[in-house]
């Protein structure tokens, strides 16, 4: 039994707080990292040493997902599995933590949980909709992380496996259809909702916004970020506003 | 224009800092979202529907970024929380469009200043380099106290500063009725944003049926409201 868990899932909770280009996340997995190794210095203080200099070594996940690889990592220096290969083990969690983590919460559980939210907010539930969001989204965020710190440390080595066979993969799946969904439900909600009492001349200036906003990002690609477009249109409008004035 | 007491600037403050800190730093638990970090200034300034108003035309943006590691993305939150200030006690309808344009603005300087951090943190790495060969556990935990320092100041800054110049705004703006359509304007590009990153993270699979199986259900509902 490794000691020190709940510190370190505390200080888990600020995992990106020194993100450096050079590093990325390295020095926040170095801190989390030091509660639980704290046995070690004990037991072998010299691979303590080395643990504590590999612990805060270049590092980059999803920041909910980053608990598996801090555990594995840790259960591999009590396990005296050779240095070189534990920072095997580092560099090879990298991608697929980054890549799951953006799948399941990026790009599916937050978009999906903000336009149930914004879904909520136009059918009149109002702050009780944002606050049940708010609730539940912090309530399986803190589940995770504690979670994936938990079955780092149980298997170590072998947390590969134990990512591929648990609940992740699916559940990123089903996250990314959930958003696709609720996105394409609050869209044309969201609009009615704003647009709501607007003059007929607001309503067509909006759509033509729309077709120009979809046009621009369909020719330019990336290029166009949303920011951008937002800041050249809504700009252009207000300079005309004054303008006429 | 009634200016706003201390305790709730105070409060408008800590709050828009805290949105700032979650968006990288801390947690990460849905508080820097525009909608998260607008209704709580709307409930800290009594007013709600102009913090709803705000949070949903804005969120509609914010759907398009994805906040992965070294890119570089905008923090919404503090400039978020300003731009309620400029809406509140105002015809939403007139103000919206102008707080949306300043909420962007602020946004895109809040990305930059988290990418002036992240050089900063790697600067202390280069002066710490000694100690964290030597695997020293008291040089990381400086570093990632000094690291959640910055960002702290980084988030107080934007906020306070935001909140200033919407302040400022608010006293010397005068709304008319033209400025309904900078709303319109800024509604349709919310929408537009919001779709086009929808369109783009769906794909040619699954995700894009069950976008699009989205939008006709919200369309109906839409009319038959």
């Amino acid at each position: 039994m490794i000691n020190g868990r709940a510190r370190a899932f505390l200080r888990l909770l600020t995992v990106q707080g020194a993100w450096s280009f050079e590093r990325m996340t390295g020095v926040g997995i170095g801190y989390a990292a030091e509660p639980l190794l704290e046995d070690l210095k004990s037991a072998d203080p010299g691979r303590h040493a080395e643990a504590a200099v590999r612990s805060a070594e270049y590092f980059n996940s999803h920041p909910y997902l980053a608990g598996l690889a801090l555990g594995a990592l840790v259960r591999a220096e009590y396990d005296f599995v050779p240095g070189p290969q534990v920072a095997r083990l580092r560099a090879a969690l990298c991608s697929p933590l980054g890549a799951l983590g953006d799948q399941l919460f990026w790009i599916g559980l937050v978009p999906a949980m903000m336009a149930m939210a914004i879904v909520g907010v136009v059918a009149g539930l109002g702050l009780w909709s944002l606050i049940a969001v708010v609730a539940v989204y912090n309530v399986v965020r803190l589940w995770t992380g504690m979670w994936a710190l938990n079955t780092g440390l149980a298997t170590g080595t072998r947390v590969g496996a134990a990512i591929g066979a648990s609940w992740l993969p699916v559940a990123a799946g089903r996250a990314g259809l959930a958003a696709g969904g609720l996105i394409g439900l609050a869209l044309p909600l969201s609009a009615d909702w704003l647009l709501d009492g607007g003059s007929s001349r607001g309503v067509m200036l909006a759509v033509l916004t729309i077709l120009g906003g979809l046009g621009l990002g369909w020719r330019l690609g990336p290029r166009i970020t949303s920011v951008r477009f937002g800041l050249m249109a809504i700009g252009l409008a207000a300079t005309l506003a004054w303008g006429l004035g | 224009m009634i200016p706003l007491p201390p305790a709730m600037l105070l409060g408008l403050t800590a709050w828009g800092t805290f949105a700032g800190l979650d968006l990288v730093s801390l947690l990460q638990g849905l508080f820097s979202r525009p909608l998260v970090a607008a209704a709580g200034a709307g409930l800290l300034l009594n007013d709600p529907e102009a913090g709803l108003r705000v949070g949903v035309l804005l969120e509609l943006f914010a759907l398009d970024v994805l906040p992965v590691g070294a890119a570089r993305y905008p923090d919404y939150g503090p400039g978020v929380v300003a731009a309620v200030v400029l809406v509140s006690g105002t015809s939403w309808s007139q103000s919206l469009g102008l707080a949306t344009l300043f909420a962007l603005g602020w946004a895109a300087l809040g990305g930059w200043s988290l990418q002036w951090l992240r050089q900063a943190n790697g600067r202390g790495l280069a002066r710490n380099a000694a100690g964290l060969a030597a695997g020293d556990a008291g040089t990381v935990a400086r570093l990632q106290r000094e690291g959640l320092l910055g960002d702290l100041i980084r988030s107080l800054l934007l906020t306070t500063i935001g909140l200033a110049l919407a302040l400022l705004l608010r006293r010397h703006l005068v709304l008319t009725a033209r400025f309904e359509l900078v709303t319109a304007v800024a509604i349709g590009a919310g929408v537009a944003a919001a779709a086009g990153g929808a369109i783009r993270s769906a794909g040619r699979g699954a995700r894009l049926r069950w976008l699009l199986a989205g939008v006709m259900v919200g369309l109906l509902v839409a009319v038959l409201r």
